[in-house]
């Protein structure tokens, strides 16, 4: 009794095995494989229909390549990985410098209390520098001292001025995003910024004596 | 009696033995014509997928194919410089120099070398009329499935004064270590086509991270099996997607899957 119910058993085991492995494996490969498909490439060998000549192609590819090709600046531009806080400088489409850097700490402050939210994200996409400067001072936003647990004060507050903070330099993206120097070096290559873009200072002195007003700063 | 006894043992166990034969038999027949009908409809899946793309591309189109490869990089250039006519960061996939890239206003602003990729048998089968109305213009990501948040925003609420608030700066600074993560992504894209990214720095680590990949695999191909299976309850031929599967450097994964907007371009060249 005993024996045929292990028989039966084992048979219904082996043909749910086999089952389970056909549906999960060897179908799913066969799908995947060519052999299910009978060839269904060109063999026509019509090459008298216009525009389709070898020449006329060449010459339509050459075109579209310079078109794509004159897209990319000729003149300095900066991109910016900022999942791997790294920064790359161009110029005449070649890589002139690149180093770490930090950018955004991907954070939403929220303070019920004050009634207060903001993103601290550096915005990805493309833009301009609209404006560089040299020994910058920076004005603290409200959210610096919501960050610090501390009370805001009015917006003309001598407080709210520090001298340093920024570095040597500023280049300003636009929306209040700046590209500058930092006094936290040992958190470089990391993601903890309020959203700008923070060199080292020697990368910061190329990168601001590279970089015009308009150049692009392309951001992912 | 004693004869008649063992005869009757012997019948017992015929008996036995005959009907184990016979839902051997039986049940053998039934997951045969269970297995053989799952073939048959996921195959017959499989040719309708490329019949479908068949109707929906130009064929009066003729195609010399031995301008088939000028052809193929005339599309990819056209793609890309329709992607670069849009403000935001698109993916161009060129499997033919093993490069994936992101490009802003036709900018590659970054690119990686595609280290091992597999296609499915339908894009090996493709004639030139069925791959430039795959291919000739850009695709577009519909939706995004991945091991490793997309997006990742922390909520932090505002500490209540300058102790607390030096408490949170130690926590974020404790916090910010690299992370060793398994990333793993797919796309489904707008003409039925999956795109499978996984992130893989060497062939020690690849073995490491094999299961947990595999597992998000596992998992995918599981909800694939069910819904044929569903389909074929109904009497309906299961919906077959075919797939691109490429293995970059793990940190290049996670930048592109990151530097993606909602709904982006996709250029691919085979």
């Amino acid at each position: 009794m005993i024996r045929s119910l292990l028989i039966f058993l084992a048979i219904l085991f082996l043909g749910l095995l086999f089952f389970v492995t056909m549906v999960l494996f060897a179908i799913p490969a066969l799908q995947e494989s060519t052999l299910v498909l009978p060839s269904m490439i060109e063999v026509s060998s019509n090459s008298d229909i216009a525009g389709t000549d070898q020449q006329t192609l060449e010459n339509d590819i050459a075109k579209l390549q310079t078109k794509l090709e004159k897209l990319t600046p000729v003149n300095a531009y900066m991109v910016v990985n900022t999942s791997d806080n790294h920064y790359y400088l161009f110029k005449d489409k070649k890589l002139v410098r690149e180093g770490i850097c930090s950018t955004g700490k991907n954070e939403r402050l929220v303070s019920a209390e004050r009634n207060y939210e903001h993103i601290f994200h550096t915005p990805f996409g493309v833009r301009k520098i609209i404006r560089k400067q040299p020994n910058p001072v920076w004005t603290k936003p409200d959210w610096s001292y919501i960050e610090d647990g501390l009370p805001i004060p009015s917006s003309r507050d001598p407080s709210r001025v520090e001298t340093g903070t920024l570095g040597a330099y500023k280049l300003e993206i636009g929306d209040g995003f700046m590209i500058h120097g930092t006094i936290y070096k040992r958190r470089m290559g990391m993601s903890v910024t309020h959203g700008c873009i923070r060199l080292l200072d020697e990368d910061l002195e190329v990168v601001y004596k590279t970089m015009e007003v308009g150049s692009k700063v392309y951001i992912y | 009696m004693k004869e008649s006894s063992t005869d009757d043992f012997d019948v017992l166990f015929v008996k036995k033995r005959t009907g184990v034969k016979y839902f051997a038999i039986i049940f053998g027949l039934i997951i045969l014509t269970l297995t053989s009908v799952y073939a048959y409809l996921s195959i017959g899946s499989v040719r309708d997928r490329m019949e479908l793309a068949h109707s929906t591309a130009d064929a009066t189109m003729q195609i010399n194919p031995s301008l088939l490869n000028l052809l193929k990089e005339k599309a990819w250039i056209e793609s890309r410089l329709q992607m670069a006519s849009r403000d935001s960061i698109g993916l161009a996939i060129d499997l033919e120099r093993h490069t994936i890239q992101l490009e802003l206003k036709g900018v590659v602003i970054m690119s990686s070398k595609i280290r091992d990729y597999s296609t499915s048998g339908f894009f090996k089968k493709m004639d030139g009329n069925v791959y430039f109305s795959m291919f000739g213009t850009p695709l577009t990501i519909e939706k995004f499935i991945s091991t490793i948040e997309k997006n990742p925003l922390r909520v932090v609420h505002a500490p209540k004064d300058t102790i607390a608030a030096a408490a949170a700066i130690d926590a974020a600074i404790k916090k910010d270590s690299l992370l060793d993560e398994n990333v793993f992504w797919t796309v489904k894209l707008d003409r039925d086509i999956d795109l499978d990214i996984q992130g893989i720095d060497s062939v020690a680590e690849a073995k490491s991270k094999y299961k947990l990949g595999k597992g998000f695999e596992f998992e995918r191909n599981l909800k694939n099996i069910i819904s044929s299976f569903e389909h074929i309850m109904n009497f309906k031929k299961p919906v077959y997607t075919p797939e691109i599967l490429i293995s970059i450097p793990e940190n290049d994964a996670k930048a592109i899957l990151r530097a993606l907007p909602r709904k982006p371009l996709v250029t691919i060249r085979i």
